[in-house]
């Protein structure tokens, strides 16, 4: 069952080594429900696995968690009928149509068949795939599959969106129905989570964002709340963001680069 | 041609097939001992072959023998490269189709500074790193090392060279038609529309029982020497067809016809050339050609509701099935599963019906109508059960990802593994009963033992691909671990005995044997029911453990 308390997800402890790498170094996290939080960070800054964590694709070394309110170690399944996900690179059926798909992933969260057509339909046309949902997948561009991934995710009205990356390969028409369509969602209560390394993205879009460094999250907040983290107030994201993960040195960079 | 960059690319396409797995990817460090093993073990086995067989040689007298030994030697040099040209272009060829069939299949950089030539050059020579390598390697140290023996070292020498180039003849060969394929049936998509993926399907099939009717053919006979006078012959009798010219080299050299040997070895070297240049150019005009996409549907979308829901399983659990029909439909690399049936059936059947020069005793077409009716199902149940989990590929991330249980994810992968192999044994079975007309009552026991090992092997099979699945998919998919195909075939070889073991009695009434074995007498449909049973425990504690093997799955997710 689904509580209806304050957090559509809580994180205690969480860690996550690889070998000698540490990928998510003992955070916690509470995220309400109806919250739209970016996660942003270097690259193996421990996005991703943060994301996986959450839906229960990788299991942390140490920690709990409890994910719509429910113990994630108890029912991973329960959690999984009610998040949508859209990984990094999407690795679809390409044997599969576009169209066959979206009913497979529909048939795999039990939505009865009406809804499924009328939601596909609206999906298809709103993203602009009407016309190549008979194609097999084999033969659609990367953002093609972005937005086969997206409605696959959106198809059965999630509780909780984990998004990696979402608006990677999209049309700007595209990018901006989904961002759109995210706003919407989130304030009906649907709760999203999603990485971007696209900034404008996040500070448009995110209620709070999180900035994770080597698998820490170095500062958690709405925009405001990081200015004055960072001591940079009126600053942009950008700036931000490089002086708190201390990657600010970029002219130097360049300069030897160019030498 | 830069070959510097031929050997980065041959490098590319060897470690394309490296285990990437979390945990393990960091810090990589290659095994190269793994690497060197099949090479460095087919170099012991030949050296040990040719020195056994020249030790022989050398220990005859002087005699007809030992003549007659040494002419089978020079015969069989002769043929050498003619039996590896025809190998090396099966190997290389069915390589070719279990090839994966996604984009991520390794790619020539082609925004790289590489030249068509270059790329050309090393996939020719990557098509043979492997089996037809080591069987090249096999075959020369062998080579080499009888020829100590018999004195005929310059002969060995122009051997081993042909059979690298009839190696390599092969593999340009299979370059050339993998090129020419991916145009074709490209043309064949664009012009059958919706009907292009069972055109493929059918068109795959096709292909392979003609490829095996044509093998067969070639390859039965009395043994290796019945092979080498056939290849023999056949090579000076269309002598002018140049990818016979490499034997009919040898042929010329052990007869002293120096300028036969000349014309003929130039001849192969214009040839292999020539091909290459085809193989280039062909590269050249087609080699970014992308396939068209196959339409499959157009209008109105339709939800169907399946059939499926009214034996039990769940919109979840059908559609996993449905999928997975699709895959085995429709991805080329699966479709490579179904040659397995196609080999069993056409052998015995092509035997049957005196395709293959020699009539069948009687005793023979028992085990063949044994062999028709019980084999083809419970096989396919064997190879598609150990690979249904592993076939998933990359994209297994929505298993994870989705609400699929592990006993709904046991059920529907066993579900669709049974019916897919029930298929496969009535087709066979009805080819079979047509074809060899056995009794009623033979053909009822034969196919209801079938049954049994379908779902008793099909469990042990499935279970063992859940726990051995292996989600690597270039430069081919591999879906399972090979130990644990090993042990899963040894597993099920003597759990099929087990089956199946009531009913010798009933075979052996049936064969007139000129003497008796102590067998107990037993009533052919009791012999059935104690198999029911056994098969029975059999599939129900492997489909238990395959419950704790998909539960482990399904948490240790780290994808």
């Amino acid at each position: 069952m689904v509580a209806t308390g304050e957090y559509a997800a809580e994180l205690r402890g969480i860690a996550k080594r690889y070998a000698d790498i540490v990928a998510v170094d003992y955070i916690d996290l509470d995220i309400k429900y109806g919250e739209i939080l970016g996660l942003l960070g270097p690259n193996g800054s421990g996005k991703s696995t943060t994301l996986k964590i959450i839906l229960g694709l990788v299991k942390p070394d140490s920690g709990s968690m409890k994910v719509l309110g429910i113990n994630a170690e108890e029912d991973p399944v329960a959690i999984k009928r009610l998040v949508g996900y859209v990984p990094e690179s999407p690795r679809l059926y390409e044997f599969l149509t576009g169209l066959e798909y979206l009913d497979f992933t529909g048939d795999i969260y039990g939505i009865n068949a009406s809804d499924k057509k009328t939601r596909i339909e609206e999906y298809l046309e709103a993203l602009d795939l009407e016309g190549r949902e008979g194609d097999m997948i084999s033969s659609y561009s990367q953002g093609m599959k972005q937005k086969i991934a997206l409605i696959s995710a959106f198809l059965h009205k999630p509780k909780l969106l984990i998004l990696d990356e979402p608006l990677n390969a999209l049309d700007p028409k595209s990018a901006r129905i989904v961002k759109d369509l995210l706003r919407e969602l989130a304030a009906k209560g649907v709760t999203a989570i999603l990485s971007t390394h696209v900034l404008e993205i996040a500070q448009a879009m995110c209620d709070r964002i999180a900035i994770l460094y080597e698998g820490r999250i170095l500062a958690l907040g709405n925009m405001e709340e990081l200015r004055k983290k960072a001591q940079l107030p009126g600053s942009n994201l950008e700036d931000v963001f490089l002086k708190l993960t201390g990657t600010g040195a970029i002219k130097e960079i360049v300069e030897a680069l160019l030498k | 041609m830069n070959l510097k960059n031929v050997l980065r690319l041959i490098s590319v396409d060897v470690k394309s097939g490296r285990l990437i797995r979390a945990g393990i990817f960091r810090r990589y460090k290659e095994r190269r001992i793994y690497q060197y093993l099949l090479y460095g073990g087919a170099c012991i086995i030949g050296l040990l072959v040719g020195l056994a067989v020249g030790n022989l040689y050398s220990r005859l007298p002087v005699s007809e023998e030992k003549t007659l030994l040494h002419q089978t030697a020079q015969q069989l040099f002769t043929s050498l490269p003619t039996i590896v040209l025809l190998y090396s272009l099966v190997f290389t060829m069915m390589g070719q189709i279990q090839r994966s069939g996604i984009k991520v299949s390794i790619q020539p950089p082609y925004w790289l500074p590489i030249t068509w030539g270059e790329h050309t050059l090393a996939a020719s020579f990557a098509h043979i790193i492997g089996l037809p390598l080591a069987s090249i390697v096999l075959l020369s140290t062998a080579v080499f090392s009888l020829s100590i023996f018999l004195a005929e070292l310059p002969l060995a020498t122009i051997t081993i060279l042909a059979l690298l180039a009839s190696a390599f003849l092969a593999s340009t060969t299979t370059e050339i038609f993998r090129v020419l394929q991916v145009r074709i049936t490209g043309s064949v998509y664009k012009s059958s529309g919706k009907v292009a993926i069972w055109v493929r399907f059918l068109g795959s099939l096709l292909f392979l029982v003609v490829f095996y009717i044509v093998w067969f053919s070639i390859s039965s006979g009395s043994g290796l020497i019945t092979i080498i006078e056939t290849v023999t012959g056949v090579q000076g009798a269309v002598w002018f067809f140049p990818y016979v010219w490499l034997g009919m080299t040898l042929s010329s050299f052990i007869n002293g016809l120096t300028v036969q040997t000349i014309i003929f070895s130039l001849a192969s070297i214009a040839f292999i050339l020539l091909l290459f240049y085809l193989a280039v150019k062909f590269n050249t005009r087609f080699g970014l050609y992308e396939p068209p996409a196959i339409t499959v549907s157009k209008g109105v979308y339709v939800p169907k509701t399946s059939l499926l829901g009214k034996f039990g399983f769940s919109s979840l659990e059908a559609a996993v099935i449905r999928k997975d029909f699709k895959a085995f439909t429709r991805r080329r690399e699966l479709m490579y599963t179904f040659i397995m049936p196609i080999i069993i059936i056409i052998a015995p059947l092509m035997q049957y019906l005196g395709m293959l020069g020699a009539s069948v005793p009687s005793e023979a077409s028992l085990f063949l109508v044994a062999w028709i009716l019980l084999a083809p199902g419970p096989l396919m149940a064997m190879m598609v059960g150990i690979m249904i989990i592993g076939e998933e590929g990359s994209s297994v991330w929505l298993f994870y990802s989705s609400p699929i249980t592990t006993r709904s994810l046991v059920k529907c992968k066993y579900a669709f593994m049974c019916i897919l192999s029930f298929a496969v044994m009535l087709i066979c079975g009805a080819i079979g009963i047509l074809v060899t007309r056995p009794s009623l009552q033979l053909a009822f026991t034969l196919l209801i033992e079938s049954t049994f090992l379908i779902f008793a092997l099909g469990a042990v099979s499935l279970r063992a691909g859940i726990k051995g699945a292996d989600f690597v998919e270039t430069p081919r998919p591999r879906m399972v671990r090979p130990l644990t195909s090993v042990i899963n075939t040894l597993m099920c070889m003597l759990l099929a005995v087990v089956t199946v073991s009531p009913l010798i009695p009933y075979a052996m009434s049936l064969i007139s044997l000129p003497f008796t074995i102590p067998l107990p007498e037993i009533d052919v449909y009791v012999a059935i029911s104690i198999s029911a049973v056994i098969a029975f425990v059999i599939t129900f504690v492997f489909y238990r453990m395959a419950f704790k093997n998909a539960a482990e799955f399904l948490t240790k997710a780290e994808v």
